[in-house]
């Protein structure tokens, strides 16, 4: 369940935000900080995620402190969906 | 803050640090006391009392409206409100008695003092049992606090809230026009105001007692230049149980030699020679601007990351772990990245509450509106706003505008080089020499953007643009 979280967040990234659909993007890559989505992608990602996944993440939480990697993402996205 | 208040405080930290019980309301107390004998002297004498005073109840009704009713406890509350209370009468006191704590303190009469202690503390109760209209107030809350943001960032109300101040019957003692108005550490408690205030809106803020609430605000050592922590955080670490290792002392001495170091000798030494309304119409020579720009650009960061430091130490002395303003700034490879390493705390609040929510907004609402311009429109509101937050004037708006529209240059080259030259496409000293260039690059646009932000107009700043492009 979580990796396949995380290949669906991987791949829409690529493809949409970054727009290189074959790039590989590593669970444990920092997205954030290293600036490869910057800070406006990063809300069309919070958008993505709510939208895919019915999580929503405040916008005091849209930082590399909350989250940084896709495995810190899918973290969130599974604690989220199981306080529901 | 001198040499001599700096090292005060870190004695001060490092007594209350070492206490075994009673840590918080020490930790109060002492806050209280320095946010009145910080207060610089005022153009109206009285105002050195006024100003802290108004912190402080500004404070407490934000808490008494951001609290939860079910999560406040009397028993926790009162022993607070008496040591804010008793300290500022002690305060009032030893203003009537020579002022010896501040001689900028001037205490109104102890009638006064009293009828402001009693009107702040009725309002407060009224509030406390009032439960039905507090979110409307909280939105008055809001206001209030932002008006009173913009009454002492603008030079020119500033004159006109003196004078209306002095025609109150409050007022005792002559107005000293040569003394500038100034609220000590407004700037930062506004903007730790506004953000318990915009999360209990949202639902997010956790409950907090009076007393971790009001050291949230005020905390020393952070109080007069951030940087601007969370307040869940950092009720987190006030809660935890203090226990100093050897390597709590070594990193804690370590970030205050390092602050002390940075600000009083190198941001000094840099002063001398970094430009300055006189030094730009003196200079003839671009070489000597390029210089005395770059000695600014070095001067701000080390000035700025210095009292950082600092705060970090003291902190970390009394079990508060600050969050990092600063993470080598000068050293990113491109402007948006350089944002995110420059004044954390402060970028970090405007993206929270100002960037986030108007992207999501128009991404949500308006998704036929081009991308293009929801990012140039996202990113000058933002940029123009944290340049207001340093002063309301043409330069520090300018400034904001200037790095606003970097961030949407910088935006949509990523976007365009993104499909062409993915990351990873180009030899590793092909990428270096890109990310040098890049760094290169970023420094000066930042540094030239520092000429709107250290000189006193964009005519003068417009002055000696013209001078170091006449170098080129």
């Amino acid at each position: 369940m979580h990796d396949e979280l995380i290949s669906q967040l991987e791949s829409h990234m690529a493809a949409r935000i970054l727009k290189q659909p074959g790039r590989r993007i590593a669970a444990d890559e920092p997205i954030i900080s290293s600036g490869l989505i910057g800070s406006f992608d990063l809300i069309d990602v919070a958008l993505y995620v709510e939208e895919a996944f019915g999580v929503r993440i405040a916008d005091t939480e849209l930082n590399s402190a909350t989250f940084d990697t896709l495995g810190q993402l899918a973290d969130l996205i599974q604690s989220r969906q199981s306080e529901c | 803050m001198t040499l001599a208040q700096i090292a005060a405080l870190t004695v001060l930290a490092v007594g209350i640090g070492q206490l075994k019980s009673g840590r918080q309301l020490a930790l109060l107390a002492v806050s209280t006391a320095v946010l009145f004998w910080l207060q610089p002297l005022e153009p109206l004498p009285t105002l050195g009392y006024w100003l802290p005073f108004g912190t402080l109840a500004l404070t407490i009704i934000s808490w008494v409206l951001t609290s939860e009713s079910a999560a406040r406890s009397w028993s926790q509350t009162w022993p607070a409100a008496a040591v804010i209370v008793g300290v500022a009468i002690l305060v009032h006191l030893n203003g009537i008695t020579g002022g010896r704590l501040n001689p900028a303190i001037v205490s109104p009469r102890p009638s006064q003092a009293l009828f402001a202690i009693v009107v702040t503390a009725g309002l407060a109760s009224l509030l406390w049992r009032w439960k039905a209209p507090q979110p409307f107030f909280r939105i008055g809350l809001s206001g209030l606090i932002v008006l009173a943001f913009i009454l002492i960032k603008a030079p020119g109300l500033v004159g006109a809230a003196v004078t209306l101040w002095r025609s109150l019957p409050l007022v005792r003692g002559s107005v000293d026009a040569e003394v500038p108005f100034s609220w000590l550490g407004f700037s930062y408690v506004a903007f730790r105001l506004l953000h318990t205030v915009r999360d209990r809106q949202a639902g997010r803020l956790p409950a907090v007692s009076l007393g971790e609430y009001v050291i949230y605000v005020i905390f020393f050592p952070a109080f007069t230049a951030g940087p601007i922590d969370r307040v869940e955080r950092f009720a987190g670490d006030l809660r935890s149980p203090l226990e100093l290792r050897n390597d709590d002392w070594l990193d804690a001495g370590t970030r205050l030699v390092l602050g002390l170091f940075k600000k009083f000798v190198v941001a000094d030494l840099l002063a001398v020679i970094s430009i300055s309304d006189v030094l730009v119409q003196h200079v003839k020579s671009a070489g000597w601007m390029w210089l005395f720009l770059y000695a600014y650009a070095f001067r701000i960061y080390f000035d700025f990351s210095g009292y950082t430091d600092i705060a970090i130490g003291m902190g970390r002395l009394l079990g508060v772990r600050l969050p990092e303003n600063f993470n080598a700034p000068y050293l990113k490879p491109n402007i948006a990245l350089f944002w995110n390493s420059w004044h954390m705390s402060l970028t970090q609040w405007f993206r929270s509450y100002v960037f986030n929510p108007l992207t999501r907004r128009l991404r949500s609402d308006r998704p036929s509106l081009p991308t293009w311009l929801a990012v140039l429109v996202t990113q000058l509101v933002t940029m123009v706003l944290i340049g207001l937050w340093h002063g309301i004037t043409w330069g520090f708006a300018l400034w904001g505008l200037w790095h606003g529209l970097g961030l949407f240059a910088h935006n949509r080259w990523a976007e365009f080089t993104r499909g062409r030259w993915p990351a990873g496409s180009a030899s590793p000293s092909a990428t270096r020499a890109v990310g040098i260039l890049g760094m290169i690059l970023t420094f000066n646009f930042v540094a030239v953007g520092w000429l709107l932000f250290g000189l006193s107009t964009p005519a003068l700043a417009w002055q000696a643009l013209r001078m170091l492009v006449a170098a080129i």
